[in-house]
Order: C-alpha cells, then structure tokens, then sequence
C-alpha cells in the first residue's frame, strides 16, 4: 500500500482535468454497482471498463503493478475458493468486483493531487464545522496518509536495529521502540503544524493576508542552484537532478 | 523587535528549571544561539513563535505577546527545525509548500503558482512534483525552507538546520540562510556559522550565560564544553 501514496503525477489526461468530486462520484457509483450486479458479462465489462481508466492515468508503472498485485492475489485466492465451492459465476464477479474497484480507487488515486483531495475533503466537511473546522478535518486526512510511509520506515529501521543486537526474534526489541518513535514522530508532526500555524482551530482561515513585499521589499533572488544530489536508487526522478 | 521579559520555562510534570527567568531584546537581522545538548537553547528559541509558552514573564515579538496573540506571531516568525522529515506533511514539494498557502491565498491554482514561485527560487523547482519521500535530507530542509519563506515571514527562527546534512548541503543551507533579507536566529552546534552572526546567545544549564560578541562567545563556549571535559576526566 506504501508505494501507492506517491501515485500522483500531474498530467493532462481526462481524469486529472477531472473534478474530485465527479471522481468519488464515479468511485462511489461503479462500487454499488459492481456489488449490486453479479451479471457476468457487465462484471468483466465493468472490470476492463475500470483498468482502461486506470490506464489512462498514465501511472507510474512499477508502483502500480506492485498495488495490483496485491488485489490480483486476494482475488484469485477468492476466485480459487469459489471454483472450490463450485460457484463459478460467484467467483468471476468477486474477483472482477475486486479488481474493479482497486483499479478505480488507484486511477484516482494517480490522477488526483493530495491539494485538490485537501479541497474536496475540506469543502464536505463544511457541514461539521460546528464540531471541528473543516480544514481541521482536511489537514487530519492528509496527516493520516502522510505518516503511514514513516510509520513503516519507523518499523523497518526498529527491525534492522534488533537484527543488529541480535534480537531480531524478539518483538518487544521491534515494537517498543516503533511505538515510542512513533509517538515521537507524531508529536514532532504536531510542533511543526502549530510552527506552520495550520489548522489553528479556523483562526487562520479568518486570517487577514499580508501582501507579499513589492519593489526594493521584496525577497531578493537566493542561490543560483542547490547542490547536485547523490542517486537514490529507485527514484524515478533522478535523472533531473 | 523580539523581547523576553523575564521569560521562564519549566518542566511540566517535575517542575525542573528548564530556561531560568531571561530578559533579552533582540533586534540585530543575524543571532545565533550556541550551547550543549539540552542546556535550553531550542527552548529559547521556541519561545519567539510560541511553540513554547513562558511559564512566568513573556515573550513579545513587535509587541505581540506570544502567549495572548499566537496566530499572529506565528505569522510573523517563520520556524525552521532540525529534521525536515517532521515539517513536511503533503506528498510532493509543491503541495507541501501550498499547504502553507492555504490561509492565505484561497484559490487552488493561484495557490499552486505562488508554491512554484517559492520553490524556484530556492532552486527546488526541478523537484516539486517529486515525493518528498525520494528528497534527499538537504533538499526536504530547502523544501522546508520553502514551506517557511512562502508565507513571507519577517523572522526566522532556525533550530539546528544544518545538523543533520553533509557538508556542501550544510554551506549550502548555511549561505541561504544569511543571504535572507529577514531577521534570522539560528540555534546551531556549527561554529563557524555561528561566529558569522552580529550577535551569538550562549546558553548553559538554562541560562544565557553570555550576550554579545560571537567570537568572543564561542570562545567562551569552547571553554565551558572542555572546562566540563576536563572536571568529567579528573573526577
């Protein structure tokens, strides 16, 4: 799933012009759909309607093939214990139901920027601003994405230094200090919020902008260009460095 | 203008001193704080954009009191931390740096362009669709950097933001930092780039326990760490 949140390139294919909200729309209609109908030939119909709009997205091919995967084996788990079942239409429409929608979710997930998501999310949760203010809510949503990568790399750096002590059996020597590091990384999140004042309890959505400074005030060009940087390996965008 | 006024900080849970009753008027564009390990100089630093509350006295940035007037002062003093990992929140530098934008300019795109704007000037442009997961550490703190200037502050506090990258990243970050045309205080361990400021704060044991002269400072900074060293060895 990690490698799923860095889905999105901007590109101009119909589903990135797309509105957010005709694309949950989309999302939302083809799911009931799928569950409602178990009609074979709109099952694959649907199937190949959602990998051709996932297509379309021009996403990133490795990280894509790596999110399918995932579904393609669940499904064909499924689909294997159907067969074994005997239920051959009920096997075909789970896994094309599966397929379908996670083909959906990552074509708006690839065309779709976590900016315009923050909006959506935002402007839906209008109706509950006398609980929280909706960018609160927004702001929540994008946190939540943005610590499952750390979180993993918290755990895989926790596993590594048990391995390293030798204790790489022992799960409290993996657990303990994810949870405590976690905890740490969550609270740091917090400061640099509050640092950044976002999401100060929709104070700062009454804020009054200050103009940006003009003329002899205004920020003077910075350094012609940062250092080069070393490869990565696995980034794709290396070469523009 | 930057004023402490007998501003303290204790522990919450013990009550242990943290930062001990400080007055300070700061107004020189470049200060930096120096000191060891938790002897109170982040606090100090977090005090000037209210990350950190004074528990008796006040803090005031152009009269603003940090604890009365927070969002304001925030505005004001952009903060910079040591690990830009925790500072960046959206996926890609360019959305982190319209998250910044959002109370600001309410239009997406309008949004986007001025993120873009930011992000070539810091020269990060090549970079601001890349996950900020596959940045390297000094190109997440430019991008932090970014997130900071794009919202025009007129302070910036920097705590220790150099101390996690290599050695051209750090004179990279370094000579950005004092090319900026705002008033900049910087907590640092590097003391070179600390001698380069007009005025250097050291602190031990939660007390400034010099003002003034950032040679002079560093000297005595020196000679407080191995003063410690030596007392450390012979005991």
């Amino acid at each position: 799933m990690i490698s799923l949140l860095g889905l999105y390139r901007p590109r101009r294919t119909p589903l990135h012009r797309a509105p957010v909200w005709f694309k949950m729309l989309l999302l939302l209609g083809i799911s009931i759909t799928t569950i409602a109908v178990s009609d074979p030939v709109t099952t694959i119909g649907i199937t190949a309607a959602c990998l051709l709009l996932l297509a379309s997205t021009l996403p990133p091919l490795k990280a894509t093939l790596k999110g399918m995967a995932f579904i393609i084996v669940i499904a064909a788990l499924t689909t294997l214990f159907q067969l074994w079942r005997g239920e051959y239409v009920r096997a075909l429409d789970l896994a094309g139901d599966l397929i379908s929608i996670a083909a959906l979710a990552l074509a708006i997930t690839s065309s779709t920027s976590m900016g315009a998501m923050l909006d959506f999310i935002t402007t839906l949760a209008t109706p509950l601003k006398w609980i929280l203010p909706p960018e609160t809510i927004g702001v929540m949503v994008s946190l939540t994405l943005r610590s499952i990568p750390e979180a993993a790399r918290i755990l895989t750096e926790a596993r590594v230094a048990a391995r390293a002590r030798g204790l790489d059996r022992d799960v409290r020597a993996i657990l303990f200090p994810s949870a405590s590091r976690t905890v740490g990384f969550a609270l740091q999140l917090g400061q640099a919020l509050h640092a950044r004042g976002i999401a100060e309890h929709g104070r700062a959505a009454k804020a009054t902008p200050r103009p940006a400074p003009q003329g002899d005030d205004a920020v003077a060009p910075v350094l012609p260009s940062p250092p080069v940087r070393e490869a990565v390996p696995g980034d794709p965008e290396n070469s523009t460095s | 203008m930057i004023e402490f006024k007998e501003a303290a900080v204790v522990a919450p849970d013990s009550g242990v001193p943290i930062l001990e009753p400080t007055t300070l008027t700061l107004t020189e564009d470049r200060i930096s704080i120096i000191g060891a390990n938790g002897s109170g100089k982040s606090t100090l630093a977090r005090l000037i954009n209210g990350l950190v509350l004074p528990v008796t006295g006040s803090v005031e940035v152009d009269g603003l009191d940090t604890q009365k007037n927070g969002a304001q002062v925030r505005r004001k003093v952009g903060y910079l931390f040591t690990d830009p990992s925790a500072q960046l929140i959206m996926p890609t530098g360019v959305e982190d740096v319209a998250l910044s934008l959002r109370r600001v300019i309410k239009n997406r795109k309008e949004r986007e362009e001025a993120a873009m704007a930011a992000l070539k000037e810091i020269g990060l442009a090549a970079k601001a669709d890349v996950s900020v997961n596959a940045l390297s550490g000094g190109q997440r703190q430019l991008l932090a950097l970014a997130g900071v200037l794009a919202c025009t502050p007129e302070i910036v506090v920097a705590d220790e933001p150099t101390t996690l990258l290599d050695l051209r990243w750090r004179a990279h970050v370094g000579a950005l930092l004092r090319s900026l045309p705002l008033q900049v205080i910087e907590v640092t361990h590097d003391l070179d780039s600390a001698a380069r400021a007009e005025r250097t704060l050291v602190v031990d044991l939660g007390r400034v326990v010099f003002d003034g002269d950032p040679k002079e400072a560093v000297g005595i900074y020196r000679d407080l760490m191995f003063g410690r060293a030596t007392q450390g060895a012979t005991a």
